[in-house]
């Protein structure tokens, strides 16, 4: 299975062969991996440096590396294949999502617009504040898919955005 | 005061006066420390609970715990008929209101007096006057305080608002009269902002605190927000026990708080301690309770409001005195006098405190609710945590998204900074994300690090993105996890021997 994956700025394919070996952009890498906590935490060994590596959120996938909290995705070829928008994920789709149930209280944008770095997109009001998400970085707004006063569910997704150079 | 070094005076618990039963009359993370302190003072502590808090810690730390309905705080924290009954019931002789929900409630100071009960906290009068924050203004300048300059009123309307933006400019800021904590608070820049400004604000102010009343304050540009501690007892002595900056705030929230105030030397030490004190008194203060300041660039302080509780934040200042202040509240509550003198108090090394919550710091600081499903808190030396948390706690979105308080101390700002990095280095919340991401930064930026900051921090330093320190390895290291996390969960034929590797194979060809 072949997976295109980012973590931060960084991008990387990953191939994992059935004998359990795993290819880095087509070089085999050695590295030994421990579950330390089942679906959390692994320890990871590469040539002899040991790395503590937890997941902190999966949607989305945000790890803790070292000690040290970075974003990161994961796209096998199947999902690639089968989804168009997936291999947009990798280069700059974004879904911005409500991250608990709230109110949308104010939308600034319009299908069609560029957003700035920053800008702020929507307002959603929960736990009796406002709260203004803003675009993760340059973007045109691909799809608005709910309207002022509209009570959001918590994941459901609000904007479609893709990055724009 | 000041950082000459001298041991805190010791107050002794066998020197305080108690209770048998308390009701601690709130939930997380501050009910927890509350409950603490009824342990070491031999207290029975009484806990309460919504349906959604059942299996919250604080529910299983005290001596009894009592349901009072649903999850939302207007039919369990905030009922205060339901409150008073669990505690004349359970034969509780005071009630402690923690923070936030009904600490600065006259009305449930007075209901819980009108019980025969004692509550902790400044008695009804005091939190009436305090509580209207134009009030408090006025009663502040009279006692010879300085006050952010704008309206001593309630603004009738709109077109009041507008007639003051005249007269006294803008930036400004609106600010709900009927209380504060951030709720009701919005910035205006132009004329055009006051009229959005004002219904948003207005709103908040009206569904936080009742009463959708606002004043106008003038804006004060990279201004620091300095708060005093004060205690007060029922004799009418009145001490200060030093100042916390509060200056790193997100929507006019706190996130962290350190004492001293890096840029509060010992002459602006004396004056505030000195304003604090006199605000209380012109207030017939009572109990423990925090005045807020802004210090502008030029080093003038101009008083802001009373926060009638204890603060989030008391851990810093216990830090540095080696005061309980909680136990104090207790002491004055059943009676007694200051057990110090302003002289006898005094103030060690540095302390800072880093509020995680569980918002996503990089996206705005957007609460978010879930189920914490691995924690692993720092400790070591200098390190407290006073938390609400375990593996399988659920963080609610009804309350107040704060899951934790990360408190160190050094010797000197130095140490304790050096220690706080390595405590959220330590630190491990996993299942919802949290606001530790943004420490990381501000604890590893030289602006912050040089005490450099003001109530712009956030907005000007802080823009999300990932750190810039993942080496190669690393960062080659979580690609892989990024793989593996995405398998199934482990089948229960898996065999003990593979690794996660193999096992991780064996999944991609059987699906």
């Amino acid at each position: 299975m072949r997976y295109e994956v980012r973590v931060a700025d960084r991008a990387y394919r990953v191939d994992l062969d059935a004998s359990g070996r795993f290819l880095v952009d087509g070089a085999a890498v050695a590295a030994v991996a421990s579950e330390v906590v089942p679906r959390r935490e692994w320890q990871i060994s590469l040539e002899g440096v040991s790395h503590d590596v937890v997941v902190l959120t999966r949607e989305p996938l945000r790890l803790l590396v070292d000690g040290v909290e970075a974003t990161a995705s994961a796209i096998d070829e199947r999902a690639l294949a089968a989804s168009p928008n997936a291999r947009q994920q990798v280069s700059g789709r974004h879904e911005l999502r409500a991250p608990m149930p709230g109110l949308l209280r104010a939308v600034h944008v319009r299908e069609g617009d560029i957003v700035e770095r920053d800008a702020p997109v929507i307002t959603l009001e929960a736990m009796k504040m406002e709260n203004e998400i803003r675009a993760p970085a340059r973007a045109r707004v691909t799809k608005l898919a709910a309207a002022v006063g509209a009570k959001i569910e918590a994941g459901a997704v609000i904007v479609v955005l893709s990055e724009v150079e | 005061m000041g950082r000459r070094v001298r041991a805190p005076a010791e107050v002794g618990s066998e020197r305080l006066r108690t209770f048998n039963k308390v009701l601690v009359a709130n939930r997380g993370e501050i009910a927890v420390r509350v409950i603490r302190a009824c342990r070491d003072l031999g207290i029975s502590a009484v806990a309460v609970y919504s349906e959604v808090d059942r299996d919250a810690l604080h529910v299983r730390l005290a001596d009894e715990a009592y349901p009072i309905g649903p999850a939302s705080p207007r039919e369990s924290y905030l009922a205060i008929e339901k409150l008073v009954a669990v505690a004349r019931r359970s034969g509780c002789e005071a009630v402690h209101p923690g923070y936030g929900f009904l600490s600065e409630s006259a009305d449930f100071a007075q209901a819980v007096a009108d019980a025969g009960l004692v509550f902790v906290g400044p008695p009804a009068d005091v939190q009436r006057l305090l509580g209207d924050k134009t009030r408090a203004r006025r009663l502040a300048a009279d006692a010879g305080v300085p006050v952010a300059e704008g309206t001593m009123e309630s603004l009738r309307d709109l077109d009041a608002a507008r007639e003051t933006a005249r007269r006294i400019g803008f930036p400004l800021m609106l600010k709900a009269a009927g209380g504060g904590g951030g709720k009701g608070m919005r910035i205006v820049r132009s004329s055009e902002e006051l009229a959005p400004a004002w219904r948003v604000a207005s709103g908040e102010a009206s569904g936080a605190f009742g009463t959708a009343a606002l004043f106008v304050e003038r804006l004060i540009e990279h201004a620091r927000h300095v708060e005093m501690q004060i205690v007060a007892d029922e004799q009418g002595n009145v001490v200060w026990l030093g100042e916390r900056d509060c200056s790193i705030q997100r929507r006019h929230q706190k996130l962290i708080e350190e004492s001293p105030g890096p840029s509060v030397d010992d002459a602006l030490r004396a004056r505030l301690g000195d304003a604090a004190v006199r605000v209380a008194r012109a207030a017939s203060y009572r109990n423990a309770g925090t005045v807020e300041f802004l210090v502008d660039e030029e080093g003038r302080f101009h008083f802001l409001e009373v926060n009638t509780r204890l603060q989030v934040e008391h851990p810093v200042t216990e830090s540095v005195t080696g005061i309980d202040l909680v136990a104090l509240q207790f002491h004055i509550s059943a009676g007694g006098a200051l057990p110090l003198a302003q002289g006898e108090i005094g103030s060690r090394g540095a302390a800072i405190e880093l509020r995680v919550t569980a918002e996503d710091a990089r996206a705005g600081f957007v609460p978010a609710g879930g189920v914490i499903d691995l924690v692993r808190l720092p400790s070591g030396p200098g390190v407290r945590v006073d938390h609400a948390l375990f593996e399988g706690a659920r963080v609610p979105t009804e309350y107040d998204p704060l899951v934790a308080k990360i408190v160190v101390w050094g010797r000197d700002r130095a140490e304790a900074l050096a220690r706080a990095r390595r405590a959220v280095r330590e630190t491990v919340i996993a299942g919802v994300p949290t606001s530790l991401p943004f420490h990381a930064h501000a604890l590893a930026d030289p602006e912050f690090v040089a005490g450099r900051y003001d109530t712009g921090y956030v907005a000007a330093r802080w823009d999300g993105s990932d750190p810039p320190e993942l080496a190669a390895s690393a960062s080659l290291a979580a690609a892989l996890v990024a793989v593996l996390a995405r398998r199934r969960p482990p089948s229960a034929h898996a065999d003990g021997v593979a690794t996660a590797w193999q096992r991780s194979a064996r999944e991609d060809a059987l699906r």
